[in-house]
């Protein structure tokens, strides 16, 4: 491992030292940042480039771009998507600051003629199974009941699917849900999904825009095997203030932005809360009266620009889910995550953004007898609480070393606390309390990442990780005996550990490879590989993880996931960027995925580490992907082909098995025409194959129940029927004042009410229980419509 | 449990729009195994136990019955010994006189069949007194389930010392046909939480099936059964695995079985349980 890092290490320095070398004429460096000169948003992935040549770069994250070129006179060319085209003149005789502000042109929103070039061409970048969308054209596709929702717009997406309505989480790539590392601004998120899974926590007016990597990793990103969903928050707008909003038949959202201090700092506050409760309210009698059931979110953000080279940003969010009947039982659950950020530049070449952040998941389950308690009966309750704690800190460098190479490297650390569960029962004056002991890791990192494009048509980015895992004090390791596969393991013994003692260390080198050859400007092959490693498992043996499912870390007993990828595709962008194509195939292996025991006890066990099984996975697949950006109908169509197994020994006769998220075939057509200015209308039809089920072959009669057994002993051995959907929705805009703008927005879910199967499961017949029955469960068993008045001003 | 009670929270957010039908499947037949039905408590009168094979899990006709085995109860603490006999499709033992359970005792069920020989073994732990069943009306609006009638609860106390594993099980008028089921340790959940407590209020208040509560002049009968813990957590296996459906399903797995083919080189497998429990019991008649 030590000599592949050098190896590697040394490969950089005599490509750096080359480049220096025929460096002879002096050069000098344009940095600065691109801005939206409406609302001084940053705008990321601007194309950046010398005209008539192919020297060029664009703009980062954080909108900062760095370009080196020969001394001398200079005309660049600044463009993107809907802004037009910026042009000017340098003359570098020195290095030379230039902040750019670029002015959307009128018709951007409806996008229907071309204006400058395509942000970051796919056929332009390096990186492979990476999808983009923007937050306007989130807006446009058909919604569930009125709510704008990232996560189910990246359903849409090739290569991600999902087990069903109201499932917690996505799969991309034939990973299981957990292995998403989901970022809020840069701060990971643990649970996506507001109401169970119905909707996604983030406000689609606070959100700017989201990458999708699958695949090729670059070596900033770690600690999940399938991929990264990076959500960027919008700044604020340092101009002016607005207010946006929407009043919708399940939430309501209010949004405030506006200037600290006009050009320098900027602010965002996002609210949205959920109303069913209050519209019930009252309806409800006895049991229901003081049913609760709401969820809410709130985000914010701030950030100050010092001077040229300095930039800070804070940003946080809190969301809950409440539900509850009176005292009897309350329920709650939720996300809170912090970060800051400063962006620094350190020479017109050398770039830094240093990220710190804290993120927590929690929940809360109490029981109490309170409203319904006799008067001589004690008063009684049972409380349950769980939570993940991290904080993580990660400075990360880009290195501008000319036109042609840079250089990205940090570190990165997270320290994580876990409370699996305490439990305290109350009765009177009496008190039991059990707890779960708690869990520490720390998750480091180093890595560099070399982009070198020598030629216009060749390009690779390569470089490494290196990652170290460490389980650490205080706690409890738990040492079991090894029995049959599928057998609780039994504890042989266990030792305590003081605080920040190493209980057990994992470490692992990364390789991470990106390659891109282009025939032409319109096509380009690319190809990589990229190894990962997961050291966070979520505990879930259902059709789709609950809120209750723990987090727990890698242990002396739990290894972590390392998961091995390889990619290849062909992409095509059409010459006026009026559409794009890609075709991509991808093989994964991944080891040490969790699996459970038959009857598992995955909640308040101090002993879970027994009920868990390593196993095997490996998924392949190709994905099409044609998307127009251009015109008066645009859109895009998904299709996947895909499978993904998993081999445990001690399930299914220790054979290779279907996940239980396998789909076949995914196809996802999501299209927006326009009609006028005023109105347009879009369409989402969805087609999948069936998710695996396992079903019963007998049943066994015992104490007056049936119970189902499947004698084959194999598991997901059948397939629920075909998935697919329409959804339709229509936007009409009203009179667009000078400063009152609003719109209607009316949605149709599951225009044809067709019942998709969730699952398929056994059971006696309710009204004569000598009958047995098959029964198909539709989460969403009809059309769903939906109604959002949005406003801004 | 702790899943169950998320279901009903779920019905409520998402009720409106979910929905379950019948739907015919085209599975493949599988193999039939014989199922063994045995559970022998400390209460007196006949005792009985089931044998029978299992069959495709929507043929709605009984199981068929097997009637060739032999069948003994061991007392593994006295040394008596129990036959079952064959009669009326089942194989009973008249414990009139003197009932067969002994709280502490261990047990050995020994069946012969097919000319080899299964063993299955268990214990009877004690059990706690129900102490009453009390019980609302309800309209139907008051009522969570939409539907007016009697609601009961009963009322227990967890013994201290020890940890104790309990299934709670009821019935509308008379035992032939189950009504709920509900598992307990301690009187709550969880081991180690709740020694000496009563029982907590969503056990206490699961003897009701919520969608077709009491209703005037019937009666409520609710038997407490003590339980080991294997005996524990085979029937949570078995609860699980029958109340499988809504959005948390759990997937389906084959419940364990603890009737041991003793031959050497045995090939048959049986399948179900034996299990041993004290008993108490309790009823209410609402008017």
């Amino acid at each position: 491992m030590k000599t592949k890092a050098t190896m590697l290490l040394s490969l950089l320095i005599l490509i750096l030292a080359g480049q220096s070398a025929t460096a002879q004429q002096q050069r000098y460096t344009v940095s600065g940042y691109v801005k939206d000169k409406k609302n001084g948003e940053s705008l990321v992935g601007i194309s950046i480039g010398k005209s008539g040549t192919s020297l060029g770069t664009v703009s980062n994250q954080y909108g900062f771009y760095s370009l080196t070129l020969p001394a001398g006179e200079h005309e660049l060319q600044f463009s993107y998507m809907g802004y037009g085209t910026y042009k000017t003149t340098v003359n570098l005789r020195k290095n030379v600051t230039l902040d750019v502000s670029m002015e959307a042109t009128s018709s951007q929103l409806n996008v229907v003629t071309v204006n400058g070039q395509k942000q970051e061409r796919t056929v332009n970048t390096l990186n492979t199974s990476i999808n983009k969308l923007d937050i306007q054209q989130m807006k446009k596709m058909p919604t569930f009941m009125g709510e704008v929702d990232v996560l189910r717009a990246i359903q849409t997406l090739p290569g991600v699917n999902t087990v069903g309505e109201g499932a917690s989480g996505f799969n991309v790539r034939g990973g299981n849900s957990d292995e998403n590392l989901i970022l809020l601004d840069e701060a990971p998120v643990y649970n996506s999904t507001h109401m169970l899974g119905f909707f996604s926590v983030f406000n689609p007016d606070a959100v700017k825009s989201l990458n999708l990597i699958k695949g090729g990793f670059p070596a900033e990103y770690g600690g999940r095997t399938s991929s990264v969903l990076d959500i960027r928050m919008k700044d604020g707008n340092n101009q002016d203030f607005n207010v946006n909003g929407g009043i919708g038949n399940i939430f309501s959202r209010l949004s405030v932005e506006g200037p600290l201090v006009k050009d320098k700092s900027s602010f965002i506050v996002a609210a949205r809360r959920s109303y069913i409760d209050i519209l019930m309210k009252p309806f409800v009698k006895g049991d229901m009266k003081d049913t609760k059931l709401n969820f809410y979110d709130l985000t914010a953000k701030a950030n100050y620009k010092f001077n040229k080279n300095n930039s800070l940003f804070v940003s946080g969010y809190f969301g809950r889910d409440v539900f509850g009947f009176g005292k009897d039982i309350n329920m709650n659950w939720g996300n809170t995550t912090a970060t800051v950020r400063w962006n620094h530049v350190f020479t017109n070449r050398l770039f830094m953004n240093f990220t710190t952040y804290y993120s927590k998941y929690d929940y809360s389950l109490k029981f109490s007898n309170d409203s319904k308690k006799a008067t001589n009966e004690d008063s009684q309750g049972y409380d349950w609480t769980s939570n993940i704690i991290n904080y993580g800190v990660k400075p990360s460098f880009t290195y501008y070393i000319n036109a042609a190479n840079s250089l990205h490297f940090g570190v990165q650390g997270i320290y994580y606390t876990f409370k699996p569960g305490t439990g305290t029962s109350t009765e009177g004056s009496l008190k039991h309390v059990k707890q779960i002991n708690d869990q520490h890791a720390l998750e480091s990192a180093v890595y560099l990442d070399h982009e070198f494009k020598p030629t216009k048509k060749f390009g690779i980015q390569y470089g490494g990780r290196l990652s170290a895992y460490q389980f650490i004090g205080k706690g409890t390791a738990y040492y079991f005996n090894d029995t049959t596969p599928g057998i609780r393991k039994r504890l042989i013994g266990s030792k305590d550990y003081n605080g920040n003692d190493l209980i057990k260390g994992y470490y692992y080198f990364e390789p991470r490879i990106s390659a891109r050859y282009a025939f032409t400007d319109e096509h380009a092959v690319k190809l990589a590989y990229s190894r990962t490693t997961q050291f966070m498992h979520q505990l879930s043996n259902t059709a789709s993880p609950t809120p209750l499912d723990i987090w727990t870390p890698s242990t002396n007993n739990i290894k972590p996931m390392v998961s091995d990828q390889y990619t290849a595709g062909y992409f095509y962008n059409a010459p006026n960027d009026a559409y794009e194509l890609s075709a991509e195939v991808f093989y994964k292996t991944t080891d040490n995925q969790l699996d459970y025991i038959d009857n598992a006890n995955l909640q308040l066990n101090p002993l879970i580490e027994a009920d868990l099984l390593p196993s095997q996975g490996r998924a392949y697949g190709l994905e099409l992907y044609a998307k127009k950006d251009i015109g008066k109908t645009t859109g895009w169509v998904s299709y996947t082909l895909s499978r993904t197994e998993r081999k445990t020994i001690g399930i299914s006769m220790d054979e290779w098995f279907l996940n239980r998220y396998d789909r076949t075939h995914n196809l996802n057509l999501v299209l927006t025409h326009t009609f006028t200015k005023r109105t347009s209308l879009s369409a989402n039809w969805v087609f999948a194959s069936g998710t695996p089920g396992t079903f019963a072959d007998n049943r066994l009669e015992f104490q007056d129940w049936d119970i189902p057994y499947n004698s084959t002993e194999k598991r997901n051995n059948y397939r629920l029927p075909a998935y697919h959907r329409l959804d339709l929705s229509m936007t009409l805009k009203g009179k667009q004042l000078k400063r009152w703008k609003g719109e209607w927005v009316f949605s149709l879910y599951n225009v044809y009410g067709r019942r998709n199967a969730y699952t398929i499961y056994f059971k006696q017949n309710d009204d004569d229980p000598t009958k047995r029955e098959a029964v198909r469960l539709s989460i969403i068993g009809s059309i769903i419509p939906g109604i959002t008045y949005n406003f801004k001003f | 449990m702790k899943k169950s009670l998320f279901l009903i929270l779920f019905a409520v957010a998402a009720g409106f729009t979910a929905c379950e039908d019948k739907i015919d499947l085209d599975i493949t037949k599988g193999i039939s195994y014989p199922v063994l039905d045995a559970w022998i408590t400390n209460e007196a009168g006949i005792q009985t136990i089931k044998f029978t094979m299992s069959v495709p899990y929507t043929d709605n006709s009984p199981a068929p019955i097997i009637d060739d085995a032999k069948i003994t109860l061991f007392d593994l603490t006295t040394g008596e010994s129990y036959p079952f006999l064959f009669k009326d499709n089942k194989y009973t033992y008249n414990a009139s006189n003197k009932a067969i359970g002994v709280i502490g005792h261990g047990y050995k069920l020994h069946v012969e069949f097919k000319g080899e020989i299964f063993e299955a073994f268990d214990s009877i732990k004690r059990v706690t007194t129900i102490d009453s069943i009390s019980y609302e009306f309800k309209t139907k609006e008051e009522s969570i389930s939409n539907k007016e009638g009697y609601y009961a609860k009963f009322h227990a106390r967890d013994l201290a010392g020890a940890t104790d594993y309990y299934w709670i099980r009821s019935y509308r008028n008379d035992t032939l046909r189950r009504l709920e089921d509900n598992f307990s340790i301690d009187g709550s959940y969880d081991e180690g939480v709740s020694d000496g407590n009563t029982f907590i209020l969503p056990i206490r208040e699961g003897i009701t099936d919520y969608d077709k509560p009491f209703q005037a002049n019937e009666k409520a009968i609710v038997r407490m059964l003590s339980l080991t813990h294997p005996s524990y957590d085979f029937l949570t296996q078995v609860n699980n695995q029958v109340n499988s459906g809504g959005l948390f399903a759990k997937v389906l797995e084959n419940v364990k079985s603890n009737v041991h083919n003793t031959t050497p080189s045995g090939k048959t497998r049986i399948l179900g349980w034996f299990g041993t429990s004290a008993v108490s019991r309790a009823e209410r008649t609402f008017k």
